[in-house]
């Protein structure tokens, strides 16, 4: 129950985010200034901001993760090696 | 023509359509070329990522649990750890 939940959830996230920025970034510009429409959306710099500040964090979050197992990975192998000699 | 080349060479050629849109070698009008064509590799990221959670959620939805092939799947795990391991294959 609780994963068909998370499905859903992900559906609806996609289609919100998709249809929110294609509306944000194709239509707006062809929308005149004084139009009610343009108080939902802030202005269109923020459309490139977002986007770029989100895949520098996710790449920072990736690579740091990538890091850190790697590092560990390396001490349990250095750890084996010593204890083989040692035995 | 392998399938890295064929990706390869279709991104290339995407690019440099881009490319030329971008330098105002094509006679765009004057609102597509300033405010359309910066945004578009932003447009196809973000709607790019969008598809794939929205495939991912729909697999989610739509997938039922598999109680036998998740037993079958237990003892071929199993049954591999212990041939690894006979083998002298460290398995965690």
């Amino acid at each position: 129950m609780l994963d068909r939940l998370v499905g859903l959830a992900m559906l609806a996230i996609a289609c919100t985010v998709f249809l929110y920025y294609t509306i944000w970034t194709l239509l707006m510009p062809f929308v005149d200034d004084d139009h009610l429409l343009h108080s939902f959306f802030p202005p269109r710099v923020w459309a490139i901001r977002i986007p770029v500040i989100l895949i520098l964090l996710g790449t920072a979050v990736v690579g740091s993760f990538l890091g850190v197992v790697m590092i560990q990975s390396n001490r349990k192998k250095a750890a084996k090696a010593k204890a083989a000699k040692k035995a | 023509m392998t399938k890295a080349q064929q990706t390869i060479s279709i991104g290339l050629l995407v690019a440099s359509l881009y490319l030329v849109c971008l330098l105002g070698l094509v006679p765009f009008p004057a609102k597509i070329q300033e405010e359309l064509i910066p945004v578009l590799p932003f447009w196809t990221i973000v709607s790019f990522g969008s598809y794939l959670l929205f495939k991912l959620g729909w697999g989610v939805l739509f997938f039922n649990d598999v109680p036998e092939a998740h037993k079958e799947l237990m003892l071929q795990i199993d049954q591999a750890r212990k041939e690894l391991t006979a083998k002298g294959v460290d398995v965690d």
